[in-house]
């Protein structure tokens, strides 16, 4: 019995010669797994390449539209600033105009 | 002379004129007045190119009446530039930089609309238009006292109608314009 049992396990641990092909089958699966390995990262660093370009386009766009809105309240700050000072001096002028054509005058022409 | 003048000012009140010049005419070369900031006791500088113009319009609510009239006045418009000066000192401000600005309204389709010299005051303004081709197409103001100058140059059509309408508003002063005039009517 115990013999049967020895035989049994060296005939099944006996050396086999590997089919032919097999080592390069074994290499091709290695280098199979690897590239499914890799391209899975790869396709994770895409995604996170991808999400952090659409959050730094959110966020480039919010700053923009910040940006743009305190430069569009400037100017319009600096347009009305500009219309108040043209008025202030229109009426200098047409104040001295009046002044002028109704005696008495503060006004000396100089020629004008 | 002074019927011209305020015949002038009140043409000026009523122009209304439209243009299809490019924002490079009427535009004045206003000098750089570099070490003027550190002089004077308050600077307005204002440079508005056709972009911020824009920009700036955007801004104006046109629900609000006050910004809809500034809307309306700056239709046209194609630039405002201005540069004002106050100092603490009389003449502090080189007068040769002023008078630069002045020569170069001598130039052709510049005509002055009005001058105010006021030896007692020591203020002059002087206020001109750019005609071409029988249409104002810029507006130049130069007024200075011994403290302080003001250069506003406008360019493009300007409708002083609806600028007027702006008088009151945001600190504009009422010029009260048509009331004179119609005053100096009843008189006559």
């Amino acid at each position: 019995m115990s013999k049967d049992f020895e035989q049994q396990l060296r005939d099944v641990l006996r050396p086999v010669e590997p089919e032919e092909g097999f080592e390069q089958r074994v290499m091709a699966r290695i280098a199979g797994e690897r590239s499914r390995a890799r391209s899975k990262v790869t396709r994770w660093v895409s995604v996170a390449l991808a999400a952090s370009a659409a959050f730094a386009a959110i966020l480039g766009t919010h700053e923009w539209q910040v940006r743009r809105e305190e430069q569009g309240l400037e100017a319009r700050k600096q347009l009305i600033e500009a219309l108040r000072l043209t008025g202030e001096k229109l009426d200098v002028a047409y104040q001295a105009v009046n002044r002028e054509s109704s005696p008495p005058t503060d006004v000396d022409g100089s020629g004008a | 002379m002074n019927a011209f003048i305020k015949h002038s000012l009140i043409l000026l009140g009523a122009l209304s004129l439209c243009t299809s010049a490019t924002a490079a005419e009427g535009q004045l070369k206003l000098p750089e007045f570099g070490g003027l900031a550190d002089k004077a006791s308050e600077v307005v500088t204002i440079t508005l190119d056709p972009a911020l113009l824009g920009l700036a319009a955007r801004f104006l609510d046109p629900a609000k009446p006050e910004d809809a009239a500034v809307r309306e006045a700056i239709v046209g418009i194609k630039g405002i530039y201005v540069r004002s000066y106050k100092f603490d000192e009389d003449f502090a401000y080189p007068r040769a930089d002023v008078d630069s600005v002045r020569k170069q309204l001598t130039a052709p389709g510049w005509q002055r609309l009005v001058e105010v010299r006021s030896r007692k005051q020591q203020q002059n303004v002087d206020i001109y238009i750019l005609v071409e081709q029988e249409r104002a197409n810029g507006l130049a103001i130069i007024a200075s006292q011994p403290r302080e100058f003001t250069i506003v140059n406008i360019v493009g059509s300007i409708d002083m109608r609806k600028l007027h309408e702006l008088e009151g508003q945001f600190g504009i002063p009422k010029l009260e314009l048509e009331q004179k005039n119609e005053k100096n009517e009843q008189k006559k």
